[in-house]
């Protein structure tokens, strides 16, 4: 033990501390200008617009970082022209626009958001709320998930940015229970309200640079994380995939699945029979039993192992899950909240884009589903 | 073991204060280094995210419209399709700059489409000069120049050369460009649309005021416009606001799904009554009239209106289009819809094609009208002289007397002739002078 205590020291350990000091190095760097980085607040401060005077798909700069009094905004140029399309709108960096009437929160719904695989610094999200006791109590919630996941969450779980609008008129029947919502009467007025909270999201939001509107009910709790790029790989106009829902089947004593989302049909001469005689103020539902339309429902096409992209014409579509081309809606096709060609909300919205020339197609296996209560 | 334990601690420490030292090192080097910061976005991503707002959160019932916005701040959204418009842009800046509801309340949305003058250019450095104006009370809100052509669609649409038939796709085609640039430019914060066409000559500053005051959805006020004098010296312009007539709605059911009811061509008799015809010169300009079609030229509707789906439908809606069918679409959601018949705002007077051949013929005409005076009087002059001539051989006595004065004659003419030449050539007012006075002398010559 006469050894001095320096040199042994030295010995024995500098070859780790120089060893876990150059791996941090290469870590910190690596971290510090590893590609994604500056990709993201590239992205970030590319799109980010002056002034909060501004289309909502964008952040904007805070009044406080800019200094002084702030001058007016800027006069700011967008071509429409070049807002692309396509079939591959990852690789074209094309802006997609999610969104979603909420009643209530669904943490399920939320997951399964986070889980889109799809750039989220190419994804704003678009909410609309009652301003009802439960549409207070979905907000706050939505804010605080909003909150943890834009202030804190990763670069790359951080949406491009986020609009929560509080509706200007109360829903017409106050409960959301199941059996109350679906009674035939309540159809039409339920369904005007749901209407004019579509368009007034989709049209206060859709701004310049928008490509794609994905429609996706607060309801959906489960998709393939790759949703919006097998929708658009179709390039479609508007492509539905079908929504189904998971239950406890009591008879086999198992999970199950059941069709869901009912308005998605061809049309049939019986329905169009039924409209002909009805008056300019009524409108058609589908899956009452006094009301026999006969339209083909693409929730009854699902063939179980075929494939997923198996496309269908349809004449009416659900909202459940939707995904439009931008320039359908620019073009006017919006949800109607009186009957159009005896069609309402998401079905007269099919019939309206097909008046401007742009065809609903439907993909039977791809499925989506729905929350069961 | 025990020896390992404090050497293990030790050996973390170390590393930690290695650690310490790169990091500050780094540090340091990044805060002292010269480059902007844009080469260090990496770092900088962590102060800019700070800086940045992604969320945002609107109650749209602050938004709903009142009679007096310009007191409760509610800001509007002015939308101006434009299309080969540089020839307009100075009048309609001029209109812009005097309104006197507060700019900053005022967003404005231009939508530039198939253009082949310079309206991009123009109106950017217009806007610009705006914004960048020394009094604040002039800068706007936020300005957004959107460009989208729709040209392709124009030679695909276009069924028939028939001016009636082609009437149809334009309406169309119009519609498909506010929708575009309404879907585009919209925002939570609006309370008010306001759609305003650059031609609109004659208007009074007040005018978002003065609609606004009536507190109704969608409210227009009439447009007629200013003609020459030998059209009738004005003339109502916007027929397409009207409130509907059975005839019209019974010839509608026998119409096919994809007609449209255009206004003013004789195909379509539907005896509607017209704000423009409704027009009293000395009437209440606070009078208001119901109407179910309405024109495009100054529209003032609350947002809601739009927010709730009412646009202007590229297809035909009730057999109309563009902004008849968005009358119509209101009606049909409810809203009201109003005219107000006798305040007058004025349109542009550009002459049409009928106007400029009108014209043209009248102009060519009078310049017939001269060259058949100027050839009449020629030959009433050579014939003079020739008279003359025969006179004179008779008399000699005042034969020099005469020869001189022919010849002051005729150096005269030619120099009149020589003034004549060119000025015919211009148009007919100038060229009566010279050529008038002519044979006044003449004559007086002759006389004598």
């Amino acid at each position: 033990m006469a050894r001095p205590l320096g040199p042994v020291r030295l010995k024995r350990t500098s070859p780790g501390t120089i060893a876990v000091g150059i791996v941090l190095v290469i870590v910190i760097l690596y971290l510090l200008v590893s590609p994604s980085a500056p990709d993201f607040s590239a992205a970030r401060k590319a799109t980010a617009a002056l002034h909060p005077l501004s289309p909502p798909t964008s952040p904007f700069r805070k009044s406080s970082s800019v200094g002084g009094k702030a001058g007016p905004p800027p006069v700011t140029r967008y071509n429409l022209n070049s807002v692309t399309i396509t079939n591959d709108p990852v690789a074209n960096r094309e802006n997609v626009l999610v969104l979603t009437p909420m009643a209530r929160f669904y943490q399920e719904y939320w997951d399964n958001l986070l889980k889109l695989s799809y750039p989220h610094e190419l994804i704003t999200l678009g909410f609309i709320l009652p301003k009802t006791k439960e549409g207070n109590a979905a907000t706050i919630e939505l804010q605080k998930q909003i909150a943890k996941i834009q202030k804190h969450g990763h670069e790359k779980e951080r949406f491009k940015s986020i609009i929560i609008l509080r509706q200007d008129f109360d829903p017409p029947i106050p409960s959301q229970d199941e059996s109350e919502r679906h009674k035939m009467a309540n159809q039409k007025a339920r369904r005007a309200a749901m209407a004019k909270a579509r368009n007034s999201l989709l049209f206060t939001t859709l701004g310049p640079d928008t490509s794609w509107v994905l429609w996706l009910d607060a309801d959906i709790v489960e998709t393939p994380p790759t949703l919006i790029q097998d929708l658009a790989s179709h390039s479609k106009p508007l492509t539905v995939p079908n929504c189904f829902q998971r239950f406890y089947n009591a008879e086999k004593k198992a999970m199950d699945e059941r069709p869901y989302d009912f308005n998605n049909w061809q049309d049939s001469p019986t329905a169009q029979e039924l409209a002909s005689k009805m008056g300019k103020d009524d409108i058609l539902l589908e899956g009452y039993a006094d009301m026999a339309t006969y339209r083909a429902l693409m929730a009854y096409m699902y063939e179980a192992g075929a494939d997923i992209h198996t496309e269908v014409p349809l004449d009416g579509v659900g909202g459940t899950a939707l995904l439009v081309k931008a320039e359908v809606h620019r073009d006017g096709a919006m949800f109607p909240a009186f009957p159009f060609y005896h069609l309402i909300e998401t079905e007269g919205f099919a019939k309206m884009a097909k008046r401007l020339g742009w065809q609903a197609t439907g993909l039977p296996n791809y499925k989506v589903y729905h929350y069961n209560e | 073991m025990r020896a390992d334990i404090p050497m293990g601690i030790r050996e973390e420490t170390h590393s930690r204060s290695l650690l310490t030292a790169l990091v500050s090192l780094l540090l340091f080097g990044l805060f002292v280094w010269p480059g902007d910061s844009g080469s260090f976005s990496w770092l900088g991503s962590g102060s800019e995210d700070f800086q940045l707002e992604t969320v945002r959160y609107y109650d749209l019932s602050n938004v709903q419209g009142t009679a007096k916005g310009w007191e409760r701040e509610e800001r509007i959204l002015i939308c101006v399709p434009l299309r080969d418009a540089e020839a307009h842009m100075p009048m309609f800046f001029g209109h812009l700059l005097n309104l006197t509801y507060p700019h900053h309340l005022i967003d404005l949305a231009f939508l530039v489409s198939d253009s082949k003058d310079n309206t991009l250019a123009v109106l950017e450095r217009e806007l610009k000069a705006i914004q960048a104006s020394a009094d604040p009370s002039k800068h706007f809100g936020e300005i957004s120049i959107i460009e989208k052509d729709f040209g392709q669609k124009v030679n695909q649409d276009v069924e028939s050369r028939h001016g009636f038939a082609a009437q149809a796709s334009r309406r169309k085609l119009m519609a498909q460009a506010r929708n575009w640039l309404l879907s585009a430019a919209l925002r939570p914060y609006h309370s008010w649309v306001y759609w305003r066409d650059v031609d609109v000559e004659t208007c009074p500053t007040t005018i978002l005021e003065d609609l606004m005051r009536h507190n109704k959805d969608v409210i227009v006020p009439n447009v007629w416009r200013p003609l020459p004098d030998w059209l009738g010296g004005e003339q109502p312009y916007d027929l397409n606001s009207w409130a509907e007539s059975e005839t019209a709605l019974a010839l509608a059911d026998t119409l096919d799904e994809d007609a449209v009811i255009v206004e003013g061509y004789a195909e379509y008799a539907t005896w509607r009554p017209h704000l423009a015809y409704l027009r009293d010169p000395y009437g209440d300009p606070d009078m208001e009239m119901e109407i179910d079609g309405v024109g495009g030229v100054s529209i003032l509707a609350k947002a809601k209106v739009f927010r709730y789906g009412v646009h202007f439908p590229a297809f035909s809606f009730e057999k109309h289009a563009e902004t008849e069918a968005f009358g119509k679409m209101s009606r049909r959601m409810g809203f009201s819809v109003v005219g107000l018949p006798h305040y007058t705002i004025w349109h542009l007077y550009e002459p049409s094609v009928d106007d400029i051949k009108h014209m043209e013929v009248t102009n060519s005409r009078q310049q017939m009208e001269q060259e058949r005076i100027a050839r009449e009087k020629e030959e009433k002059e050579k014939a003079m002289k020739e008279q003359k001539m025969k006179e004179s051989f008779g008399d000699a006595t005042g034969q020099w007397e005469k020869d001189k004065n022919e010849i002051q004659n005729l150096a005269m003419q030619e120099n009149k002739k020589a003034e004549e030449q060119p000025a015919a050539g211009q148009q007919g007012g100038p060229a009566d002078g010279p050529a008038n006075a002519a044979p006044k002398e003449e004559k007086k010559e002759g006389t004598q």
